[in-house]
Formats: structure tokens, C-alpha cells, sequence
């Protein structure tokens, strides 16, 4: 009875596997480790400049829009210019009023924001007592640390503001400790800051912080420039760009310690195939002297070491997936995307390592000359 | 039992200044049982490794079955060695993790086609058909040679080269081993077994001396 050849040639393939379990674990280990850490490597690099842009939003509004020579803002310019911005790259934006008023004791500086935003929009400030964080609180404010240090104004105090006969109370919840200006003035509701500085719908600026993962920041502008041509546009360059700058530091850095991995691991595949191969030597040697050609030799060595690496990058394809959740949740307090790209990426780097480390063993092998080896030399 | 399968004309073989073959002239008839003998250094590990088209004459022809294989590259020799030349070894070389059967198939898949049939035919006829499923560490050393030895006759070759086939074993297998090639040899078998045991010479048909890579003669063996 015939029986097929690639079932002899499966079954050295397989007992050879079998035999070797030890060593062919450690090129499993050690390929698998190399994928798990490039998927994750890849997954991450891939999901970072949303999650790290998101993350570098701490360094607030990168975004500035003013009046424009004689011209004037309003909230409808405000909400307009929000439209127009890149989809979903707003993490927040307020517009800013500014005018004198008075309160219990002396004339102040009132600035007029949207509350809900202020987290976002200027995580930097130091606040001791509360934020204000809800858009339509006219009940409470917040005051800048040198403003309160010289009125005496504490968290929990009660001021008016006052005008003529009218009076609006007001509770001060938190001081602003920012390093900037802000730091002297009375900060409110926006709606009571246009109301009582008769601003009706006209604000000063708007600020916007927006995300820069892909250049965002630059197409805003270029979009406001072409349908707002007479405003103060400014993206704020000094942010934005570190923001790219970090991002491409750390990309940066991922891509030496995913290649730092991949060549560990090659030189580790290697090392064991080679002891593979002397191992074997007697066994090559036999198949060349009962008439194995060195392609043969090859193909049997190429289909070994692809099986292992077929593993290894299926294994290390959800380990990486696993670990990349792990960085994502402890670093950005998320979970990383899977994106398309990584797979190509993750596989055709294991076929380079898994290639490059069986090179030097083939030659090793079909090197081996049968007449010396079957000899014991 | 004339026709000539082997023959060397001027054989020589030199590593570097030392002539491990200087001038070997022999010749072997079909189905001859031929010992190459000679002390260590003798030259005759050589002779066989470039019979058996493991190796290249550094000068001379090597006519193995009416061709001339001197002057083939790597690939024809692989070619011819593994369709002409049945091997077996003083150490056997068998692959540990395949059965008897399956190391007796490992000739045949890189010789023609994988025929389980025959591969079985030829391990009774060495007295093995109850162990060919067997892996090499389950049989004793007579036992692994007697598979080493179907392995050198599956593809029918028309010559067998034995290198010290019972170096390895204890008195009663070297006994069990030698009736094979024995058997063999009266089925029409040519043979050509390199030993250095005066003994094993004694059973074969003619022994050829070599001594320092020379030729130094050959005495033709009477058996009664």
C-alpha cells in the first residue's frame, strides 16, 4: 500500500516537535513573549495618540479666538465656531467675559465662564475649597487667591455683587491659586456676568481645548481663518506642539523597546535552534546520506520552525491583546482599541524574527557533511 | 557473476599533502561479498566514503554500475546514492522518534514513493515483522542494526556498503547480523563490508588489504 509522502513528512515534522518538547518551548516562549509585547506595543502606539491626547489636555485651551479689530463676539459666534470645529476633537471650550463690578466692599475685575467646563478647560488650577461645576449656578462663585487675600474673602464667605439698589448674594466656594491673572479677579456664572455687565449676548473671547492626535488644532485654524478671516485666531503653539512632541518621544520610545524585544527574541529563537541542529546533526546527516537534497533539509527545518512560530504569534497575539488592556487601564485609565493595523504589524514581525533566527541554523544543517558526521567526527 | 559494479582506476585521494588513497585499482563483480580490510588509518573508511558517493577522488574513476561517478557535483551524487547504494552504519543512525517501520519509509520517501507493504516485507525478511512499530530505544542493538539493514535493501539497490556493521554489537548479534548479509549475499546481493575483524573477512568471498591508503592485495576466500 502507497502511502502519502506528506504524511511521512508530517510525521517528522510533528515527532520531531514532540521529541525536543523542552527546546521547542522555549522558542514558543520566547517568540510568543516578542508578539505579546509588539501587539501590545503596536495596540498601544496605535490607540496613544487619543488616549495620550487626551491625557495632555491637563495642559489646557490650545485654542484662543477673539473679537478681531472692531469687531464683536457673541454667544452665537460662540456656538457657530463649536460647529465648525473637527468632529469630536472638543474636550472643552468656554467663551470669557470681562468687566468691572462691585461688590461689598470695593470695585473688582468679574470674569464670566461656563462652569461645566472649567475642569477641562484649565485642569491646572489650583483650587482650595470646591469648583463650581454646574453651567447655570448663580448662587456660588469663585475668587482669585490675591483678590481674597486682600479682601479677607475665605471659602464659605457670603458676598454681594451691587448695583445702584440691586443686589445678587453670592457664596464663595473655592480660591484660585492659577500663577496668571485670574488670580484677581471674581469669578461667575456666565449668564450673571453678561447680565450684570450689561453684555447682553456679546462675550470677549472664547478659549477652546481641543484634541491634537491629528493635528487638529492646525485644521481648526485653517477653518476659521477661511469663513471667520477678521477674528484674533490663535492656536496656542506653545501647547500644541508639545504636545506632538511628546507624543512622538514616546512613540518613539515604544518603537526602540518593540525592536530591542523582537531582536532579543530572534537572537533567543536562534541560539536554541542552533542547539536544535547539533543536536541533530547525526539526523540531517542520515537524511542527506539516504538522499535528502538540502532543500529537503530546509523545508523540514522551515516547516518546524513555522509551526512554532504559527503559535507563538496566536498565543502571543492575545497575551499582547491582554497586556495591552493591562498598560492601557493603569497608564490612561482605559482600555486600548484593537486596531486593524496591529495584526499585519504583529505577524509579519514574528515571520521576520522566526525568519531571520532559523537562517544561520539551516545553513548549519545542510552544511553538516553525512560521510564525517555518521562517522562521529 | 561477472559483470564488474564496482571499479576504481587510479583512485586517489590526498588531504592536504596526505595521501589518504594513493593509486586503488580494484574491482567487484555482482553479486560479490567483498570485506575491505586494514588497520586503522588504512585508508578504507575513505575508499567507502567515496563508494558510496559521500565524497569526491581527489584523481581517478569510480565506476559504480557501469557510471562513472567521479566527477559529480553534490546533487548527482545524492541522486545516485540514494537509487544505487543501500548503506548500513556501525551505528546504526536511526531516527529516534520514528518506529522501525517508519525509519525503514524514511529510505523510500527520499527514494521514489512511501510503500507500507514493502517497507513490512522487508523488515520480516530481517526477522523484525513483530517489532516494526518499535521505536529504535525499544529494540536491542542486533535489532536496530537488522532495521538499519532493511532500510539499506528497501529501494533494492544493487549495491550494499556495510561500515563496520557489527562494531557495535555482542557476539551473538554480530553472529545474527552476519547470517543476514550472508542470506543476502546468496539471494544475489552484492556486498561490500569494510571491517577490521580478521573473522568477518573470513566469511565473505574475497578481502581486499589496504595498508597507509595503498593497495597491498587481496586473498580470495574458499568456503567449503
Amino acid at each position: 500500500m502507497v502511502v502519502n509522502k506528506s504524511s511521512l513528512s508530517q510525521l517528522l515534522i510533528w515527532r520531531s516537535l514532540g521529541l525536543r518538547m523542552r527546546r521547542v518551548m522555549v522558542v514558543f516562549l520566547a517568540l510568543m513573549t516578542g508578539v505579546a509585547i509588539i501587539t501590545a506595543m503596536t495596540s498601544v502606539y496605535f490607540d496613544i495618540n487619543i488616549k495620550m491626547s487626551k491625557e495632555l489636555r491637563t495642559f489646557g485651551a490650545n485654542f484662543f479666538v477673539g473679537q478681531g479689530t472692531g469687531k464683536t463676539l457673541t454667544i452665537d459666534d460662540y456656538e457657530s465656531f463649536l460647529h465648525l470645529a473637527p468632529k469630536d476633537s472638543v474636550v472643552s471650550s468656554s467663551p470669557y467675559v470681562y468687566g468691572l463690578a462691585r461688590i461689598d466692599l470695593e470695585k473688582v475685575v468679574l470674569m464670566g465662564i461656563d462652569f461645566s467646563q472649567l475642569k477641562t478647560l484649565v485642569p491646572f488650577w489650583k483650587v482650595k475649597g470646591d469648583w463650581v461645576d454646574v453651567s447655570f449656578d448663580e448662587k456660588h462663585a469663585m475668587i482669585g487667591s490675591k483678590l481674597a487675600k486682600k479682601l479677607e474673602i475665605k471659602v464659605g464667605d457670603k458676598i454681594n455683587l451691587i448695583e445702584g439698589r440691586k443686589q445678587h448674594p453670592l457664596i464663595i466656594t473655592g480660591l484660585i491659586d492659577s500663577g496668571a491673572s485670574v488670580d484677581n479677579y471674581l469669578v461667575v456664572n456666565l449668564s450673571l456676568a453678561q447680565r450684570w455687565l450689561h453684555k447682553s449676548k456679546n462675550i470677549d473671547y472664547m478659549m477652546f481645548s481641543l484634541l491634537n492626535n491629528q493635528k487638529q488644532v492646525q485644521e481648526f485654524s485653517h477653518v476659521l481663518q477661511k469663513n471667520q478671516p477678521q477674528r484674533v485666531i490663535r492656536p496656542i503653539l506653545k501647547v500644541s506642539d508639545s504636545e506632538g512632541k511628546i507624543l512622538d518621544k514616546i512613540k518613539i520610545l515604544m518603537g526602540v523597546v518593540s525592536l530591542v524585544i523582537l531582536v532579543l527574541s530572534t537572537l533567543c529563537v536562534n541560539t536554541t535552534l542552533t542547539s536544535m541542529v547539533s543536536e541533530r546533526r547525526e539526523e540531517f546527516a542520515l537524511q542527506k546520506a539516504l538522499g535528502a537534497s538540502n532543500k529537503a533539509i530546509t523545508k523540514q527545518i522551515l516547516m518546524e520552525t513555522s509551526i512554532i512560530t504559527l503559535f507563538s504569534t496566536v498565543v502571543g497575539l492575545a497575551l499582547g491583546y491582554g497586556l495591552a488592556q493591562i498598560l492601557g487601564k493603569t497608564v490612561f485609565d482605559a482600555y486600548i482599541d484593537m486596531r486593524v493595523q496591529v495584526l499585519p504589524i504583529t505577524i509579519l514581525s514574528s515571520a521576520i524574527a522566526g525568519f531571520f533566527a532559523v537562517v544561520i541554523p539551516t545553513r548549519k544543517a545542510i552544511s553538516y557533511q553525512p560521510a564525517r558526521v555518521l562517522k562521529g567526527e | 557473476m561477472s559483470d564488474i559494479v564496482i571499479e576504481t582506476r587510479n583512485l586517489c585521494k590526498h588531504f592536504d599533502k596526505l595521501a589518504a588513497l594513493d593509486e586503488i585499482n580494484i574491482q567487484v563483480r555482482e553479486g560479490e561479498f567483498v570485506a575491505i580490510m586494514g588497520a586503522s588509518g588504512s585508508g578504507k573508511t575513505t575508499l567507502m566514503n567515496i563508494l558510496t558517493c559521500l565524497d569526491t577522488p581527489t584523481s581517478g574513476n569510480v565506476i559504480l554500475d557501469g557510471v562513472d561517478t567521479a566527477d559529480f557535483n553534490e546533487e548527482k551524487r545524492r541522486v545516485f546514492r540514494s537509487r544505487k547504494i543501500g548503506l548500513v552504519f556501525q551505528q546504526f543512525h536511526l531516527i529516534p522518534y520514528l518506529t522501525a517501520l517508519e525509519n525503514v519509509m524514511l529510505a523510500q520517501y527520499y527514494h521514489s514513493v512511501t510503500d507500507i507493504d514493502a517497507a513490512k516485507k522487508v523488515l520480516a525478511q530481517v526477522g523484525l515483522n513483530k517489532r516494526e512499530n518499535h521505536l529504535p530505544n525499544q529494540l536491542s542493538g542486533g535489532e536496530q542494526q537488522r532495521v538499519c539493514i532493511a532500510r539499506a535493501l528497501i529501494n533494492e539497490p544493487p549495491i550494499i556498503f556495510a561500515d563496520e556493521p557489527t562494531g557495535n554489537l555482542d557476539e551473538e548479534n554480530e553472529n545474527i547480523v552476519l547470517e543476514l548479509l550472508e542470506n543476502l549475499h546468496k539471494q544475489g546481493r552484492t556486498i561490500v563490508m569494510v571491517t577490521h575483524n580478521p573473522d568477518l573477512g573470513m566469511r565473505t568471498d574475497r578481502i581486499i588489504r589496504l595498508q597507509h591508503g595503498k593497495y597491498i592485495g587481496e586473498k580470495v576466500i574458499a568456503h567449503a
